[in-house]
């Protein structure tokens, strides 16, 4: 093994990042330009004009050249795409090359080196392709000992040793000649194979349909989102349309019709406010169940648990009369002097699933740490913050994200406090809120599916991407939990 | 070049050196302080972290979390039974015009569309739930149950159909309730549109819209309730039976056992008490249907000019305290109360079930 | 520093108001500089006594203290111990770098100083090359070291250690034992070391003590222990194979067995417990003949088994002295290797 060229090729894919990560900003960075540039139906009387969205024909001057209306959307289109395959490939690439060590290298390594550099090239990132070969030959060299010359020298041998192999007869046994017990295990040998297949294929099959089931309302989704007015409700809809007639317009008309901004800002306000207040209450008082000892500890703890089979809507009346006027006086004051954040914050900054969740986390960490800890004269707030919750970090973060979730999704308590408030309530609403209770509809009255199916996209898809970048701790956590957000 | 590389690396460096450095110090100070401290108290023999009992600490650490349950959980469910003696009570003004024991729930359980049909819509809200619960939930466990195990029995893709079926667990209800909404439509509809391949006649087959009839409505709302509550129960299911002994599967491959076997006398035995959770919780979460319904139907909880409804318990409850009309809030806790009993009910029944059937 | 524990005693009481008497009045003086093993079956109490030193576990009565400062109401972090874990205890999260820096950090100590000071610790007790690596990745030996090195690196007055050999395997513990050998001697430091294991015990300390339901049988050094057991206990607790006891009876200043006068004893008749070690035995042609009921070669020794008043006795002689299918043997053994135990008290009677 040569170590040289291991750091070298470890040196090598790192310049590469740089220029993978100035591609992608460039991506974005366009993008971001373009989709700037799309041009919105006029206000008319204080609304949106949607009855002609589909039929404005407009041209963009972008970089001395017009553009016309399908041509943008292709040049967006691809855009995404670019940024849809470079993101995760980036990310992954730079988790591999930290963890990846010597003993991992091996041919698959530098063909996937070069699969990559062809995708870069489709990319139009040069630079990261002739970076990336050359990687691959510094791999070929490190696996196989080749040159780069003597690699190519060496492909047409390969190829001819495949060939002869693949022409090599299988040696075919005359079953005639066997006994009859060989022969008789030789069929039910083959009647297993059989049936191990069948069973393999009706599996897939099952397993496939489901994921179909699961995974075509999204795909449905996305795809009427980027279809125009009379594309999602003609009779006959299509399942696959031409990146030409990918209408991004549809989210710009989203975003500023809806006040989008505003609903998200609101989300992550209450989202980051009570995912705070809940990890330091939780976390304290996990603490307390897992490790203090005192009277009446198991008690405290089995109401905890008992309540959690109360329904919410118990809560909620009371809670209601609580945070309004003739309680705390959060909501249903006259204009200007409620607090709906308090009100949507306050109620959720702690969880008992969460505390028992973390209880059961903490009660692993060993006891003889805790002592060990003692001894060096760590303090227990001092164990808590250096010792537990570090190690109970992944735990930790499963339950920030759930709790950013749940305040994602949350509907009917924002709902209900915003409701007393009218017009001002409106502008506290949460993204859910918004998204049922605006419509897009035409002068007509007809709605506009496309609009709405957008909305439902942009609020999806933030979802997706914080899942798959934590897919791992979230399933964990979901799995060895069985708690639900 | 790389000697100025490496006159900044050094010059960060430093800095950092000097931060580090700097917080050591403070800590020094303060652990200085607390030795002394410690020491006076040792030398007059006071000892207070000693004297203390564990409760003391204990509320320091409890109390954030006890003061925000204490108002949030533990005061409404006091107050709920208080809410429901009350008559008439006006959450506006906080009067009310007398006490009364049963009246409340009286009110609820002969109120139109709680438990008796209600005349023009011909729907109730214990009705539709129980039809929702009774159906979407076996349906739900059995297939999370199926495909956990083919999941399992697999290797290849694994990973990929896992992270497939997790999916909905991760989406907006509401806003997935409407590409569903719309999936069903009656013109150019997706499901509309499948079903013309296999001959059927879809002119006029309407789900969520104003031809619909009832128990196509009903079908797409179970439909979209087991589509959202699969994902947890899988990952659920999955992790259980992946922690299950290796060994028991291969003594039984040994004694030839069939695999209908291996299921149903290793697998579902073994996983038994997640199952029991899986149900329980299922049943409450089934019970407290009500985002669907909204994302759906909107919220009055039927298509556009049907003449049923598939208001459920929860929907019933909420048109109480709903914002803009604020209702008879003791009503609202009288039916709240009797969600709950039933859910009670309905727990300790399976839980009976279960002494039998579960193995701990 | 000398550590001295005087009537220390610890009662635990469970939920139920049961009391269980973990550790029965001890009274032990540690020299300054010694390594000092606590030896004992499981559930004897020598754990708990352990934890009462590091402060862990409060006593019910006694006192302990460390030359002349009486401890025993002090906090652990302000008795100047370092402890070292069965499980090892090592942070999981933090470098090995951090694990050993971290009692540091709450001591008054400059952060030069303090770096210095785990870096020395870490070549002293030979892992300074893996000071980056995280616990996980290090093996049962160098995790040993690990705890070792975080024990003393705030220079601890007394140095303690629970089982810390069981779990490793059978040759590392070899070696892990004469490398706590050689860290101790380096150092200097007094150290109190708790196993189950007597070889273990009696290869490395200076002096044990063996403890059986929380009372101390004797404490003496290794040898002298082995070689004058205090009492019936002791002598069954060391040595493997175990020693041989059985009754027997004395008649006129001669012990008496199997109906024939074995050796002249200065004790009063009657009944007593006999031990004798299996390696004493001597195989001599002018001996106590013996019917020999079972031959089994192992290595350099011989193994022979057989009827001491009904009793089975085992005898470890040279190979050379035994014959295959010889059926009788004389067998001697030297005054002074013969254990008479009272049989009530168990007490040696003879000895020591």
């Amino acid at each position: 093994m040569d170590k040289q060229l291991f750091q070298k090729s470890k040196k090598i894919e790192k310049i590469t990042f740089i220029f993978d990560l100035l591609a992608i900003v460039t991506y974005i960075a366009l993008f971001l330009i373009l989709f700037n540039l799309l041009e919105l139906p006029p206000v008319i009387n204080g609304r949106m004009n949607l009855d002609i969205l589909q039929f404005m024909t407009p041209t963009y001057e972008f970089l001395g050249s017009n553009l016309d209306k399908w041509q943008m959307n292709s040049i967006i289109s691809i855009l995404v795409i670019f940024m849809v395959v470079a993101v995760p490939m980036f990310v992954i690439n730079v988790k591999k090359n930290n963890t990846r060590t010597i003993y991992e290298i091996d041919s698959y390594v530098a063909t996937s080196k070069f699969v990559q550099a062809m995708i870069n090239v489709l990319s139009f990132n040069f630079i990261s392709t002739g970076l990336r070969i050359y990687n691959t030959f510094v791999l070929i060299k490190f696996v196989k000992g080749y040159n780069a010359k003597e690699f190519f020298k060496s492909i047409p041998g390969a190829i001819r040793a495949k060939i002869a192999k693949m022409k090599e007869k299988k040696v075919v046994i005359d079953e005639e000649n066997l006994d009859s017990y060989s022969a008789s295990l030789k069929k039910s040998i083959r009647r297993q194979t059989t049936v191990h297949v069948f069973r393999l294929f009706g599996t897939y099959l099952f397993l496939v349909t489901m994921a179909l089931i699961i995974i075509i309302p999204f795909y449905w989704m996305v795809l009427t989102s980027l279809k125009d007015f009379t594309g999602a409700t003609t009779n006959n809809p299509e399942f696959f349309i031409g990146i030409s007639r990918w209408n991004w317009v549809n989210y710009k008309v989203v975003l500023t019709a809806l006040n989008f901004g505003v609903y998200i800002k609101n989300t992550v306000i209450v989202a980051v406010f009570s995912t705070i207040g809940t990890i330091f209450t939780t976390v304290l008082a996990a603490y307390a169940f897992a490790r203090i000892e005192f009277k009446g500890r198991e008690v405290l703890f089995s109401i905890l648990i008992m309540t959690m089979m109360i329904p919410g809507e118990l809560y909620i009346i009371t809670n209601f009369i609580t945070v309004s006027r003739n309680g705390l006086g959060w909501v249903g004051m006259p204009t200007g002097q409620n607090q709906y954040f308090l009100a949507m914050i306050i109620p959720f900054v702690t969880s008992i699933s969460y505390i028992f969740f973390l209880r059961q986390n903490f009660k692993q960490i060993p006891e003889s740490l805790y002592k060990a800890a003692r001894v060096d004269g760590c303090s227990d707030f001092k164990y808590l913050t250096r010792v537990m919750v570090p190690i109970a970090s992944p735990t930790i973060f499963t339950i920030t994200i759930l709790n950013v979730f749940s305040s994602w999704n949350a509907y009917i308590w924002p709902r209900i406090i915003t409701g007393v408030g009218g017009v001002e309530g409106q502008q506290y609403w949460l993204i859910s809120n918004a998204l049922r209770d605006t419509a897009f509809v035409q002068e007509s009255g007809r709605v506009m599916y496309n609009l709405q199916i957008a909305a439902s996209a942009l609020v999806t898809v933030p979802l997706l991407i914080v899942f798959f970048a934590f897919r791992k701790y979230i399933m964990n956590g979901i799995g060895r939990s069985g708690t639900k957000g | 070049m790389a000697n100025l590389i490496i006159k900044i690396k050094k010059f960060f460096a430093m800095i950092g050196k000097s931060i580090k450095t700097f917080f050591w110090n403070v800590r020094r100070i303060l652990n200085n302080f607390k030795k002394r401290v410690g020491n006076f108290l040792d030398r007059h023999h006071i000892n207070p972290a000693g004297k203390a009992p564990g409760w003391a600490k204990a509320l320091i650490y409890l109390s954030p979390a006890l003061v925000v349950l204490a108002v949030f959980t533990f005061w409404p469910i006091i107050n709920s039974f208080a809410l429901v003696v009350y008559e008439n009570y006006n959450m506006t003004n906080n009067t009310i015009t007398g006490y009364t024991i049963f009246g409340n729930f009286i009110r609820v359980l002969t109120d139109e569309s709680f438990i008796v049909p209600a005349s023009h819509t011909g729907s109730s809200a214990v009705i539709n739930t129980l039809i929702i619960v009774f159906i979407s939930v076996p349906i739900s466990i059995f297939l999370a149950l199926a495909i956990s195990v083919a999941l399992n029995s697999i290797k290849p893709l694994k990973g990929f159909f896992q992270t497939i079926y997790f999916l909905p667990y991760v989406t907006n209800t509401i806003a997935i309730g409407l590409v569903f909404a719309y999936m069903f439509k009656t013109d150019g509809g997706l499901v509309n549109q499948f079903l013309k391949i296999f001959g059927v006649n879809v002119t006029g087959l309407s789900w969520v819209e104003s031809n619909a009839v009832y128990w196509r409505s009903m079908f797409v709302l179970i439909f979209y309730s087991i589509w959202s509550a699969l994902a947890f129960k899988i990952m659920v299911f999955l992790t259980s039976i992946q922690g299950i002994d290796k060994q028991y599967y291969q003594a039984a491959a040994i004694d030839a056992t069939p695999k209908g076997r291996i299921f149903s006398k290793i697998t579902v035995p073994l996983i038994s008490p997640m199952i029991f959770y899986i149900t329980v919780t299922s049943v409450i979460g089934a019970f407290k249907i009500y985002n669907a319904i909204v994302a759906l139907f909107g919220v009055a909880g039927a298509p556009p000019g049907v003449r049923y409804n598939l208001q459920s318990i929860v929907m019933y409850i909420y048109q109480f305290i709903d914002g803009s009309n604020a209702g008879n809030l003791s009503v609202a806790a009288a039916a709240s109360l009797i969600l709950f009993a039933i859910i009670l009910v309905l727990t300790i029944v399976q839980m009976q079930v279960s002494k039998k059937r579960v193995h701990y | 520093m000398e550590l001295r524990l005087e009537n220390l005693t610890k009662i635990f009481t469970n939920k139920n108001g049961q009391e269980t008497l973990a550790v029965d009045a001890l009274d032990i003086t540690i020299e300054s500089g010694t390594l000092v093993a606590l030896l004992g079956p499981s559930g004897c109490g020598k754990s708990t006594t352990l934890f009462m030193i590091a402060g862990l576990v409060k006593p019910t009565a006694g006192k302990i203290f460390f030359g002349e400062d009486d401890v025993t109401k002090l906090a652990p972090e302000k008795r100047g111990i370092g402890l070292v874990f069965q499980n090892y205890a090592l942070y999981p999260h933090m470098t090995v770098f951090k694990n050993i820096l971290f009692p540091l950090e709450n001591m008054d100590v400059p952060r030069d100083e303090a770096f210095e000071r785990v870096k020395d610790m870490a070549n002293l007790v030979g892992i300074g090359e893996l000071l980056d690596r995280k616990p996980s990745q290090l093996s049962g030996g160098q995790q040993q070291r690990v705890a070792i090195a975080r024990a003393l690196v705030k220079k601890p007055r007394v140095l303690l250690l629970d089982e810390p050999l069981s779990n490793l395997d059978a040759r590392l513990r070899l070696q892990m034992r004469e490398e706590i050998k050689r860290i101790q001697r380096e150092t200097g430091i007094t150290t109190v070391f708790v196993t189950h294991d007597q070889e273990e015990a009696m290869s490395i300390s200076d002096k044990m003590v063996v403890l059986d339901f929380g009372k101390e049988q004797q404490y003496d050094a290794p040898q002298d222990m082995y070689n004058q057991p205090g009492n019936l206990f002791v002598a069954k607790f060391l040595g493997n194979p175990p020693i041989n006891s059985f009754e027997a009876n004395v008649k006129n200043k001669q012990l008496i067995i199997n109906g024939k006068e074995f050796m002249k004893v200065n004790l009063p008749d009657g009944e007593y417990f006999v031990g004798m070690r299996p390696e004493n035995f001597r195989a001599k042609s002018d001996g106590f003949i013996v019917d020999i009921k079972e031959i089994f070669h192992i290595g350099r020794d011989t193994m022979i088994h057989f009827d001491f008043n009904n009793t089975n006795i085992r005898a470890l002689v040279d190979s050379d002295s035994i014959e295959e299918g010889q059926n009788k043997v004389g067998l001697t053994i030297k005054p002074d290797r013969v254990y008479i135990f009272d049989k009530e008290t168990g007490k040696v009677l003879n000895n020591g």
